[in-house]
């Protein structure tokens, strides 16, 4: 019995390789390379669809080409011989790989390759057998090319049934495995501007890493590639091949994802109304380390703001004058660190989470809202308030930051640290708003790591101090200077709080700017108050006073609309700009006339500073006229979707933004720091070119 | 700030580096010192007055191959005939394909009866950097203004088949005649196809 059972296993080990080889066209050695044909099915039945596969084996490094061969190459090429009726489809091409002949850049294939294509037989299909003939051309190249042709028949059974060719199934499962997925989204490309540029709304976030154009001579293939990312909108950017004509209608990009690959239709977007933007090299990926040292010099900067430096320098003589106790500096400072750090990531988890609700907001827009705003104001000022003298926080009972970060041990260090994120978040925008807002517009995970970086610089000089004894010698000593010194550093909180004053004033006009000052006026009553009854000076009714006080403070500014009515203001003859819309840019656009574009915020130090110095001087006025360029300005010191949107377009999410848009050009970003002569000469380049 | 400032600053003057490399059609074509085959300097200014054709080359490449089989040998005798300055320019750099000595370039050049002017050698690969040449091979037409008039492919039809060359609309051929007769081609650019320059 097991004699018989060999045999029978010896029989079907025979009989396997000859029914494959039905399936094949057998192995054909060329140059470099050896190839066969593969039929999915052994026999074939009419009516239905099989897939064939062209499979080539390179020597090691040696490729073939993928649909677009990049810089050189060339796209391997099928003919098919086929009885009447019989079709097969265009090869269904995998994903590439990028392979870099410095300073050229080709897409094609290393390794084994499996280039798929669809066999359909009429439903009318009565021979009993298929006879498939195939040349195919490639061009095989390591470093040198070898172009070859070879011809491949395959012949296969026609029976009432499709009997898959079992031996193959694993060469085709890999091939489809290869292929990148169809992706059911909508984009649309643009090749104006030197460069192409895709816009696509994902169906679903993907981190891509790399992408293929499968039109040829369109991209600059050896050029960096731009993948930006922001709410599953994915833009694309890459610069144009030197020989480039002409566009196709629609084009496939196949997307290189860590989650495979995929492939996507694109169809040219139809005039300028479509507006996908190019800023020339602007966008250019900065790696995250560089964000990252970014974010954390500026956290340590942020101690030197005016809102922040009097609370902080408080702290580190308070620090440097229990010197003894090391230990516990040291517990403080990792407390305070902790707070900082915790208030940034959660400022970055709010914005995040305030975003994926689709709000359209960016970073600063703690001082888009004018109650928060006169929330600052009141903080600063009784921050103020306490450096003179008026009252001392954190002796008494009240339950606020103030008096928590007085509380000793772990906790007042941990609430200092918090106060310092609230103290300093009106400076954080103006200052950091674009790189912040970059950060954000990344993904969630960058953008905390960001933030987190942000509050690590801001808390590194307390870490120093309780940790490297050095940098607390290099203190002066604590003596009775230290009382006046308090006393002076209310002046910088003074005139932090009369800015946000300006600003409340101009989001929502002189009268509630007034409401708002009366508020100021209980905040120091109710502070004096207080201040009185700490030294044990006045009794009961004072503290209710007071809390009423405060109360009234609180429900002041709230009692105004909230709408700023400056937006009515006149505009006078002299202004030689407009206001910003977007529908005014689009139709000056259309209009072919070049126009400047400023997105600006009232409480945007460097936009005003920009303004003052190189906008709205003589010199710029004259440039403006000389080349007729429209000037838009666009207000974002309240909240404005448009604007944010518009940011967007960008890979902005904070003021200034500056656009200058010339006939015919890519829209040219100026940098954020504008120096008098930028303008003149930004108009003066893009006039001479052709 | 500052910093990041910078960073898009130099990524910025990197970026419109790589811009100025690439030449323009109708913009003065890109000047150029080499030396060819027999040791003779030539500039493209020394040319002023002239229609220029430049075609890079590479012996052992199959697509140059394939145009060596008779249509670029007619094409250079028909071209310096009417007073064109042909330069073949060999950009391989040493020890790469294609890369060869004076001598070496004169063997080939007599052994399969080319008529080039002169064959040129940039080693460097800085010329055809400043051309943006990409194949073997691939032609450019300047006139006699030394004005870029056409660039890309010899040929519509991309393979490295003898057979082809007959079927293919003769794209440099076109634009080198037009030039000649001072009209503008077109197509003045069309892709190049062929194998790497081998920088």
């Amino acid at each position: 019995m097991p004699n018989v059972i060999f045999a029978l296993l010896l029989l079907m080990s025979a009989l396997v390789p000859q029914q494959a080889a039905a399936a094949s066209s057998g192995w054909q050695s060329a140059s470099h390379l050896k190839a066969e044909l593969v039929s999915e099915y052994q026999q074939l039945t009419a009516g239905q669809t099989a897939l064939l596969a062209l499979h080539f084996v390179p020597d090691e490094h040696w490729h073939t080409y993928w649909q677009n061969p990049g810089d050189s190459g060339l796209a391997t090429s099928l003919s098919w011989q086929l009885p009447e009726g019989v079709t097969v489809g265009d090869i269904i091409w995998p994903t590439p790989s990028a392979i870099a002949l410095p300073p050229l850049m080709n897409y094609g294939f290393e390794g084994q390759t499996i280039l798929l294509s669809e066999l359909s037989l009429p439903a009318g299909y009565s021979a009993d057998t298929v006879q498939i003939g195939l040349t195919a051309d490639w061009l095989v190249c390591e470093e040198v090319c070898i172009p070859a042709s070879a011809s491949f028949s395959l012949s296969l059974p026609v029976g009432a049934d499709a009997v898959l060719a079992e031996q193959y199934q694993p060469l085709f499962a890999e091939a489809k495995k290869r292929l990148p997925k169809p992706l059911n989204a909508s984009g649309r490309f643009d090749t104006s501007g030197a460069a192409f540029s895709a816009l696509i709304d994902l169906p679903q976030a993907l981190n891509v890493s790399q992408f293929f154009v499968a039109a040829s001579e369109l991209v600059d293939h050896a050029a960096e590639q731009q993948i930006v990312l922001n709410n599953n909108q994915l833009k694309l950017q890459q610069p144009l091949n030197t020989y480039f004509s002409a566009a196709p209608d629609a084009l496939e990009v196949v997307l290189v994802t860590d989650s495979g690959a995929y492939s996507v239709l694109l169809n040219k977007a139809s005039d300028s109304a479509t507006d996908i933007l190019i800023t020339q090299g602007q966008q250019a990926a900065t790696p995250l380390w560089l964000i990252l040292l970014l974010a954390a010099s500026g956290g340590l900067l942020l101690n030197l703001m005016p809102c922040v430096f009097p609370v902080l320098s408080l702290k580190a003589l308070s620090l440097a004058s229990n010197s003894q106790q090391r230990q516990a500096q040291q517990r403080d400072a990792l407390f305070y660190s902790a707070g900082v750090v915790l208030s940034f990531a959660l400022l970055a988890l709010l914005l995040i989470a305030l975003r994926a609700a689709g709000q359209a907001v960016g970073w600063g827009f703690q001082l888009q809202n004018p109650y928060l705003v006169a929330l600052l104001v009141y903080l600063l000022f009784a921050l103020g308030l306490s450096l003179s003298g008026v009252v001392q926080f954190g002796l008494g009972l009240m339950n606020s930051g103030g008096s928590l970060a007085s509380a000793k041990g772990g906790k007042g260090a941990f609430f200092t640290g918090v106060l310092a994120v609230v103290v300093a978040s009106p400076c954080t925008a103006p200052f950091m708003g674009t790189a912040l807002g970059y950060a954000v517009g990344q993904s969630a995970t960058v953008a905390l790591t960001v933030f987190v970086a942000l509050g690590l610089g801001m808390a590194l000089p307390f870490l120093l101090l309780a940790f490297v004894p050095g940098f607390a010698r290099l203190l002066p000593k604590p003596g009775a200077w230290m009382e006046s010194f308090k006393q002076w550093l209310a002046y910088p909180l003074y005139l932090s709080a009369v800015w946000l004053l300006w600003v409340y004033g101009r989001q929502t006009g002189i009268d509630a700017q007034a409401l708002l000052l009366i508020g100021v006026v209980c905040v120091a009553a109710a502070c004096w108050l207080w201040g009185r009854r700490q030294l044990a000076q006045a009794g009961k009714v004072s503290t209710a006073l007071a809390l009423m006080l405060l109360l009234l403070a609180l429900v002041l500014p709230a009692l105004t609309s909230g709408t700023s009515d400056n937006a009515t203001q006149p505009q006078s003859s002299s202004q030689h700009w407009q206001s910003w819309s977007a529908a005014k840019l689009q139709q000056l656009k259309a209009e072919g006339k070049p126009v400047l574009v400023n997105m600006t915020a009232d409480w945007c130090i460097t936009c005003l500073v920009n303004e003052r110095v190189a906008l709205n001087t003589e010199s710029s006025k004259a440039a403006l006229a000389l080349y007729d360029v429209t000037y838009l300005k666009g207000d974002w010191t309240l909240r404005d979707a448009a604007i944010t949107e518009y940011l967007r377009l960008y890979q902005r999410d904070g003021v200034p933004l500056y656009v200058l848009y010339w006939p015919g050009q890519p829209p040219e970003v100026l940098p954020q720091i504008l120096t008098p002569d930028t303008l003149a000469t930004t108009l003066e380049r893009l006039s001479r070119q052709p | 700030m500052k910093l990041r400032q910078l960073a898009l600053a130099a990524s910025a003057a990197v970026f419109s580096l790589g811009l100025a490399a690439a030449p323009q059609i109708g913009a003065p074509a890109p000047d150029f010192t080499v030396v060819d085959s027999k040791g003779n300097s030539h500039s493209l200014k020394d040319f002023a007055g002239k229609n220029v054709v430049l075609e890079w080359t590479n012996h052992d490449c199959p697509f140059v191959v394939k145009h060596y089989s008779g249509n670029m040998q007619a094409l250079q005798a028909d071209m310096t005939a009417q007073d064109v300055v042909w330069l073949s320019v060999i950009s391989s750099a040493p020890g790469k394909q294609g890369h060869v000595s004076g001598a070496k370039a004169d063997e080939l050049t007599a052994s399969r009866s080319a008529k080039p002017t002169a064959v040129v050698f940039d080693e460097s690969g800085v010329v055809g950097k400043a051309y943006d040449a990409k194949t073997t091979p691939h032609m450019y037409v300047i006139d006699k203004a030394g004005v870029l008039q056409y660039m890309g492919g010899i040929d519509s039809i991309p393979s490295a088949k003898v057979d082809d060359i007959a079927k293919a609309t003769p794209y440099f051929a076109n634009a080198a005649k037009a030039v000649l007769a001072g009209q503008t081609p077109d197509p003045a650019v069309t892709k190049p196809y062929g194998c790497s320059i081998k920088y």
